[in-house]
């Protein structure tokens, strides 16, 4: 058991951080928009919180909560641009966007060591990054059930209808925006310190890719979905490696084709969640 | 004079193996058993190329190590694998699956510097040994925990642009640099330094990128600088893509290669437009000239049907490595202990590169093989005449 | 002077292959509302079955060259009916289409790997047309022109078949509201198909003629593609072909012309903060029309 542990606590872990990435992509998700950025919100979050504890010996306690404003700001003048675009414009904006961001990852060498990368010697505990993932959850939680969650739900199934009903769709995008950037950064700093060693290709275009699927493998209609999606992301080819070593990334794209095929909702789906209560339940 | 030492070497290399001779720095045999090196391999992925030749040469070793009981009497020693991807992430969670599992006495990983970079900590406060055998940073390894097997290809490649100028006499050269890749800025760097030195012009500095795929532009830069040779310093992809574009816009001056030529699959690539063209080798198949090279050269060609690349060697060097240690620890020895005979060790005794001294954790051989293919896709030691 | 104007050749020949690529991204985009992230693996595929073409069957440059557009299209429209038809007949959006093209992406990426042993494979010297031809003192390679041929009849091809045909009008009514075509007397099924086999086509010709001029067949071939060719379909317009070959041409010129006089590590950096200027200044590309937005 203790060997089992072990073994699999960074898979643990490095699910957890992506749980962050997960959110952070669920969250914008959730406001009806298709974004890339969390890739950037990390980066952001990541090379500027590891320069901090480096240089400034600050502990991870105080890092965090920079890296996740640092995100959160630079989502907020992301949502300030991006928000005038139509729904394909915008996800094809954020996508531009990565790319830059690897661009500027390899040219600004102050902030990110450049080619030679960033050593990060620091550790966290996996409890502290528990934790942290718990709060987060928690936040989430209360959020979907608040006015804002509500306003979400309906700018994301029918904007029209939003409008009519005097919801301000631009201002729950932004908001929308901001608790990305956030999240995004967090998990940036996370996955730093996971790492322990940053280069321009830490953050890039896979980061994005793997978030989204894993959202919506997990269940985009609901914040537990993303962290279930993560989970099975990162198990997924550890699990497939056992089984199938040569054809394991094969493997898994067939999963995810099939699971979106044959599930489209994803894994963790409020409304057939509700359909099968209201079904148990005596109607007459 | 090395075939002598290496003949010697395999005599005593025999004669351990058939008896429990004690040596002098031996206290203990080995106690008998299944010893296993945990190999982070990059079978897949972008560099998947390397990582199979790599997996390949270490496995070979694993067999002829064990066959013979080299350690001792009734010890094996077998390579456990776990792909990478050569992504960072995957890499670390493979060592920490390696390390949780208390039968796997030593690691070895890591083609890339990023990925070796962020394993290194790990092994070290785990307490585990680390062979590294792919990548080429400076200043990785790190006794007891981590090692490098990897030659350190600045000072060969220096030797060879310096060779090429005292044979063709170059007015001015054009260099061409992987841009992302610092071992490379290194590399040219001093090669340059070494030239202008030697009052050879620098006509100019190319530019590429690692993941470019198309050098008719760059080609078509360097040849407007009018050098009277070229010189290469970048990864293997844009190293070949470049030469293909010279040669078919017909530069005919010199170029100069680096160790990224060696594999047999660059020539297969681009035949005649690499021919004559010269750069450094730790290890080739077609020079191979003492017993061990031989044997490996043989072994290899049995056990997978084709002849082993500087890849092969490096792979199948850890893998002696942490033989050797083991075999010097004695007795049963644990990681901590492997580890600290391991940094004892001055040279790694089983070699195909004819001496393989080791200072701080770090690999040398002596000399500098400046080689180029030949027509018929063999590899010839290079002499300047075109 | 000579040096300038070979580099724009060299620019012009590297922008036509992402003007190929990009008019089959576009289409998809345009007319089937798919972000296509597997779209360039067709690029890799059309390359590694033209090879397979001239070393296995011996078949001669021109052959070659329609085995691997034919292979380009056959995916096309085999990744469309397993990936994308399922989510179709649901009526699901965007966002299921777009996490099918990704694992489908993942799915043939990968195989590409396996099918090339990781490696990077190159036709033989001897089975295309590999001389250099000289002009006045500019030299260029015979790949070059072909290729910069290729797009043009492409583009013209694609432009008179999307807006001047029977057909384009029915692909256009598709891309605009699926229904009200099929109301009128569109089939929507034979628009959807023809749709994937053209752009599968168009990247797969790309795919053989920079698998052949590049020296470079394997998977990194649709990704370097995929990347610069998505960058055009955002500059030019997904829903005009001349604007997205317009833009992929443009762009390959500015990416030689900026690593021959700026510097190299800002090349792509150049074009996709360009890229991102036109998305934020002019959302729907050089020639973009207006848009149907339910008010």
């Amino acid at each position: 058991m203790a060997d089992f542990w072990a073994a699999y606590q960074s898979t643990l872990g490095f699910a957890m951080v992506n749980a962050f990435f997960a959110l952070s992509t669920y969250a914008v998700l959730s406001a009806g928009m298709l974004s890339f950025a969390t890739v950037t919100f990390a980066a952001l979050g990541g090379f500027l919180g590891a320069q901090l504890a480096v240089h400034l010996a600050l502990p991870p306690v105080l890092v965090m909560p920079v890296s996740a404003l640092s995100g959160a700001l630079l989502a907020y003048v992301v949502a300030l641009l991006f928000l005038r675009l139509d729904s394909h414009w915008m996800a094809l904006a954020s996508l531009a966007l990565v790319l830059i961001t690897r661009v500027v990852a390899l040219n600004a060498t102050a902030l990110t060591g450049g080619v030679n990368g960033l050593s990060v010697p620091l550790s966290l505990p996996l409890w502290v990054l528990a934790a942290i993932l718990a709060v987060i959850c928690v936040v989430f939680w209360r959020l979907s059930a608040s006015w804002y969650g509500i306003a979400a739900r309906a700018v994301r199934e029918d904007a029209a209808v939003a409008a009519t009903l005097g919801i301000p769709q631009r201002r729950i995008q932004t908001i929308a925006f901001i608790i990305s950037g956030a999240v995004g950064g967090l998990g940036g700093i996370l996955l730093a310190l996971m790492l322990q060693f940053l280069s321009p290709e830490t953050y890039f275009i896979d980061i994005a890719f793997t978030m989204i699927a894993a959202v919506v493998l997990g269940g985009s209609y609901h914040w537990a979905g993303a962290i279930v999606g993560a989970v099975v992301f990162t198990a997924l080819p550890v699990l497939l490696q056992a089984v199938v070593p040569d054809f394991e990334k094969v493997a898994n794209g067939i999963c995810l084709l099939l699971i979106m095929i044959f599930l489209p909702r994803g894994l963790i789906d409020p409304r057939a969640l509700r359909l099968r209560r209201a079904r148990k339940a005596p109607s007459r | 004079m090395r075939i002598a030492k290496g003949a010697a070497l395999v005599a005593a290399m025999l004669l351990a193996g058939g008896s429990v001779l004690a040596g002098p720095a031996r206290a203990a045999a080995l106690a008998p058993g299944d010893y296993k090196v945990g190999f982070v391999a990059e079978i897949t992925g972008p560099i998947a190329f390397a990582g199979k030749s790599f997996l390949a040469g270490a496995q070979l070793a694993a067999d002829e190590i064990s066959a013979n009981g080299w350690m001792g009497k009734g010890t094996h020693i077998s390579v456990l694998v776990k792909d990478s991807a050569s992504d960072a992430a995957r890499a670390i969670q493979d060592i920490h699956q390696f390390i949780a599992d208390r039968s796997v006495i030593a690691t070895t990983c890591c083609i890339l510097s990023p990925v070796a970079n962020s394993v290194k900590p790990i092994v070290a406060s785990a307490g585990i040994p680390l062979v590294i055998h792919g990548a080429t940073l400076p200043g990785l390894p790190a006794p007891p925990w981590v090692y490098s097997m990897t030659v350190l290809p600045g000072p060969k490649d220096v030797a060879t642009a310096v060779k090429m100028a005292e044979t063709t006499k170059p007015k001015s050269v054009t260099y061409f640099l992987a841009a992302d890749n610092d071992a490379f800025k290194a590399r040219l760097g001093a090669a340059r330094a070494a030239l202008e030195k030697m009052g050879v012009k620098t006509a100019g500095v190319v530019s590429v990128l690692t993941a470019d795929t198309d050098f008719t532009a760059p080609a078509t830069q360097a040849m407007g600088e009018h050098p009277d040779a070229i010189l290469i310093y970048t990864t293997q992809a844009p190293a070949v893509g470049i030469i293909a574009a010279l040669r078919q816009r017909g530069y005919t001056g010199t170029i100069v290669g680096n160790d990224v030529l060696s594999p047999a699959s660059v020539f297969k690539k681009l035949g005649p437009a690499v021919v004559g063209i010269p750069f450094p080798i730790g290890f080739s198949s077609d020079l191979a000239t003492t017993p061990e090279a031989k044997a490996f050269v043989a072994g290899y060609k049995a056990k997978f049907g084709n002849d082993p690349d500087i890849y092969s060697a490096q792979g199948y060097e850890a893998i002696w490595f942490i033989a050797q240690g083991l075999r010097a620890a004695g007795g049963k020895p644990t990681r901590a202990t492997l580890a600290k005979t391991l940094a004892a060790q001055h040279e790694v005794t089983h070699n195909v590169y004819g001496g393989e001294p080791i200072t701080g954790g770090q690999i040398d051989t002596a000399g500098t093989t400046i080689v180029a293919w030949s027509a018929d896709g063999k590899l010839v030691p290079w002499t300047g005449a075109k | 002077m000579s040096l300038f104007v070979e580099q724009l050749i060299n620019g012009c020949a590297l922008g036509s292959l992402y003007a190929l690529f990009a008019i089959g991204f576009g289409l998809v985009f345009a007319t089937l509302g798919i972000l296509n992230a597997a779209h360039g693996t067709y690029a890799s595929w059309a390359a590694i079955a033209a090879l397979a073409a001239v070393q296995r069957l011996g078949l001669p440059f021109p052959l070659a060259v329609l085995v691997g557009v034919a292979a380009g299209g056959a995916l096309g429209v085999a990744v469309d009916q397993i990936a994308f038809q399922p989510l179709r007949r649901r009526g699901a959006g965007m966002l299921g289409a777009l996490i099918t093209s990704i694992a489908a992406w993942i799915v043939l990426d990968n195989l590409a790997g396996v099918a090339t042993g990781q490696d990077s494979l190159s036709f033989p010297t001897d089975s295309y047309p590999g001389g250099m031809l000289h002009v006045g003192g500019i030299a260029f390679s015979t790949m070059q022109l072909i290729t910069i041929i290729a797009m043009l009849a492409a583009t013209l091809g694609m432009h008179l078949l999307v807006r001047h045909s029977r057909f384009g009008a029915a692909m256009r009514a598709v891309g605009w509201k699926e229904q009200a075509a099929a109301i009128v007397g569109v089939d929507p099924r034979r628009v959807v198909l023809a749709t994937a086999f053209l752009a599968g086509a168009a990247s797969g010709l790309a795919g053989v003629l920079g698998g052949i001029s590049t020296a470079n067949v394997s998977y990194s071939l649709g990704e370097g593609l995929m990347l610069k060719g998505f960058a055009a379909v955002v500059v030019g317009g997904y829903d005009d072909v001349r604007g997205a070959a317009l833009a992929g041409v443009a762009l390959g010129i500015l990416e030689v012309m900026s690593a021959q006089y700026v510097s190299t590590s800002l090349r792509d950096g150049i074009t996709y903060a360009l890229l991102l200027g036109f998305l934020l200044l002019r959302p729907r590309g050089l020639f973009g029309g207006t848009s149907f937005v339910r008010a």
